[in-house]
């Protein structure tokens, strides 16, 4: 490498910057692809196996319960959790390599991995089950807050966990929002330059 | 599962192409992690997961394109998922046009030792937009625009036209300092 490189020319400098060697051989490689996958298959696991302990807890607290709405409330939860579990199955277990992903210009693969964040953004309300997961909350502690009523200090002691989840579901949304316009507006830019590429 | 399959086979024409990938292009490979990621750390990884990816690409490697272009396609589409992951850094990032139209300096000073220019020509790829520094990178490689065009897609006088930009910058940066605002 050269000790003396004209300053004001940066291809020089980019191509002779200090080299840290990096090397690692292909059988190395399949080790480390073997332990990720490994890994992968364990935090599905776990998530798996959390949806189905907290699906038997909720549907354990619902054959025991006697109230109407609250045992609905607790079934609509252990089902929710069956989801989770499915969920986890299907988004976290280690899928094989997509061939065509890698026949990709930058460009398209740019641009798809925008739309996958685009898409995410836009369902995952739905993909997380949360309608259920709220539904059922709302039918537990909606039956204990109207007993409540005749005892306010109970009602105020739940007040901050209410209070959280207004700012929350007041952040969640606008901030989705602004997030999706921006993605999509890169989106919209990335065509125009595919579209030109293609003319 | 495919993917488990290719890795216990073992594919030999998949090893001997990633052999030759890693020893011509490896030091481009780790250029072009620096140009991504500036913590040592999460460059290293960063760089390993670039690897990994080349390492698997090659069982479906049909040489429809050149070893080169399916080379810096796969690493800059591992090191842009990167980019977007971070999702606080992604939405400072700026186009070229953007730091083209920002003033210049009027006090600006030459990097002092290759050190010092180096850290400033990373301040500003880390400023960019993935596409943006995809073709930045590409440039400070030595590439042509035909060879840019065919790693990243954009037509040959988008290429020019971002080339054309790219010099003006470093043109500013490297001799006259940088620009005002940061």
């Amino acid at each position: 490498m050269p000790t003396e490189l004209p300053m004001n020319d940066p291809r020089n400098i980019w191509q002779n910057q200090p080299k840290e060697p990096f090397k690692m051989s292909a059988d190395q490689l399949r080790g480390k692809v073997q332990q990720r996958q490994k890994k992968a298959r364990f935090e599905a696991i776990f998530s798996i196996v959390l949806g189905f302990f907290l699906f038997l807890f909720f549907a354990r607290a619902c054959a025991t319960t006697h109230e109407g709405i609250e045992r609905v409330g607790l079934g609509v939860l252990s089902l929710w959790c069956l989801y989770f579990a499915y969920q986890a199955y299907k988004w976290i277990w280690p899928k094989p390599q997509a061939p065509d992903g890698t026949l990709n210009t930058t460009l398209q693969s740019y641009r798809s991995e925008l739309e996958k964040r685009r898409d995410c953004n836009r369902h995952v309300w739905r993909r997380a089950g949360l309608t259920f997961c709220f539904l059922g909350m709302a039918m537990i502690v909606g039956p204990l807050l109207i007993r409540a009523l005749d005892d306010p200090r109970l009602l105020l002691s739940v007040a901050p966990l209410f209070v959280l989840l207004a700012i929350w579901l007041a952040v969640f949304f606008p901030i989705r929002k602004r997030k999706m316009q921006k993605l999509q507006q890169e989106i919209e830019e990335l065509r125009v330059f595919e579209a030109e590429s293609r003319s | 599962m495919r993917g488990i399959e290719t890795i216990s086979r073992g594919d030999v024409s998949q090893d001997s192409l990633y052999e030759q990938a890693a020893d011509t292009y490896g030091a481009s490979l780790d250029r072009l992690a620096r140009a991504y990621e500036l913590d040592p750390e999460a460059r290293r990884d960063l760089l390993q997961d670039v690897h990994l990816h080349l390492w698997r690409s090659f069982a479906y490697f049909d040489q429809r394109c050149s070893l080169r272009t399916w080379v810096y396609r796969v690493a800059h589409n591992v090191a842009t998922g990167h980019v977007i992951g971070q999702s606080r850094i992604r939405n400072r990032l700026v186009s070229i046009e953007s730091i083209e139209a920002m003033p210049g300096s009027d006090h600006g000073e030459l990097a002092a030792s290759q050190a010092q220019a180096l850290e400033r020509l990373e301040t500003l790829i880390q400023r960019l937009k993935p596409l943006d520094r995809q073709i930045i990178v590409s440039y400070l490689e030595g590439m042509d625009a035909a060879s840019i065009s065919e790693i990243t897609g954009l037509s040959p006088a988008n290429i020019a036209m971002k080339v054309h930009r790219i010099k003006n910058v470093l043109k500013r940066w490297f001799s006259e300092g940088g620009p005002h605002a940061d």
